[in-house]
């Protein structure tokens, strides 16, 4: 059975600004040699996570809001990006288990 | 007209994919769909949308009683005096409920009770994004040149906001089946408020703003496949064994 959350222990929690602890952010992995700096990602980003900088894409130093929506990485003409990781909530809510990331299979 | 709904068409889903055959042109959409946040200000012509509200008009509702109102917004005034509505109130929003800067500690009780009081529109995300809205690091509907509007009327059967899910979705897949690009943007209900939008967009009994979706061309090719989580499947099999696959 996977773990849950029961409503009470949902009330309990303190911060969502924990991260690393109650949050865990999503995170992507930009490939320098293949990026080209068009910006195109960073507009795509709705959590504003992306920047272009030296003209080289990368994630913001400051908190960045991913959620691994995987908008870069479908918009990316080169690409240069991957999701490594997905938000996770520890408290909030937990997601029933969850196996690796994948593409879209065919069974 | 009439020879089209008799004739039984060959559509794509009659014949079951064989294992592990390609994609078929409409799982493809399903895959490739992404949201869209960098539009072009060309505008949709108006015999698109008209066709992409079709496939809204002949989604599946409960009791067949088709809950919904759709509204174009295809006024480029109109949609800009919208989103600096949306700012407006996200900043009204962020001025009681944001503890997470410094020195506003003090609003953290009231955030507090608020998100045990709405624990889905004030989760984390949402909660954050009030934030990037007020401050203008994320757009509204994007410079989209046409917004989709979508109302449920609350005298249908069963759950009339999970019916404007359901069409909003064919909408959507439509859309990006012609190559067009779409955004689902449900910010929309803080218009609820303002009195304004409530003459303009008739949001009184039966009707209840649920959602909006922008639609316009995209910039670049956004649609495309990405990995995704896999989530646990309970599998309950036909021998009366159990299993969990991914």
């Amino acid at each position: 059975m996977p773990e849950t959350i029961t409503k009470k222990d949902r009330k309990k929690v303190e911060s969502f600004n924990k991260i690393g602890e109650d949050v865990f952010l999503g995170e992507v992995k930009i490939q320098t040699k293949k990026c080209t700096g068009c910006g195109f990602c960073v507009n795509a980003c709705a959590a504003s996570a992306l920047e272009v900088k030296n003209k080289k894409a990368q994630m913001i130093d400051v908190l960045p809001m991913c959620m691994g929506c995987g908008d870069c990485v479908a918009i990316c003409p080169e690409n240069a990006i991957e999701l490594v990781k997905f938000i996770e909530f520890n408290l909030f809510f937990k997601y029933i288990d969850r196996g690796h990331p994948e593409w879209p299979r065919r069974f | 007209m009439g020879k089209i709904l008799k004739k039984k068409q060959a559509s794509v889903g009659i014949d079951p994919p064989r294992k592990e055959a390609p994609f078929n042109p409409i799982e493809d959409v399903i895959f490739r769909r992404r949201s869209v946040r960098y539009y072009k200000k060309k505008q949709v012509p108006e015999y698109l949308i008209r066709r992409i509200l079709e496939a809204g008009r002949f989604a599946p509702s409960a009791g067949n009683a088709q809950p919904w109102k759709f509204i174009v917004v295809q006024d480029r005034q109109m949609i800009d005096e919208m989103t600096t509505d949306v700012i407006n109130q996200c900043k009204k929003f962020k001025k009681l409920l944001d503890y997470t800067q410094p020195g506003k500690e003090g609003r953290e009780r009231f955030a507090r009770f608020m998100q045990k009081k709405m624990p889905n529109k004030l989760h984390p995300i949402p909660f954050g994004a009030i934030s990037l809205i007020a401050d203008g690091k994320l757009g509204a509907w994007h410079g989209a040149p046409t917004v989709i509007v979508l109302l449920a009327d609350m005298r249908a059967p069963g759950n009339p906001p999970l019916d404007i899910g359901i069409a909003g979705q064919n909408i959507v897949l439509a859309a990006h089946s012609f190559g067009l690009g779409t955004c689902w943007m449900s910010f929309i209900t803080t218009l609820e408020r303002e009195k304004k939008w409530i003459e303009c967009f008739g949001i009184k009994y039966p009707y209840k703003l649920i959602t909006s979706i922008a639609v316009g061309y995209p910039k670049g090719i956004p649609d495309g496949y990405v990995n995704r989580e896999t989530q646990a499947i309970d599998w309950f099999s036909e021998d009366g064994t159990f299993k969990v696959v991914y």
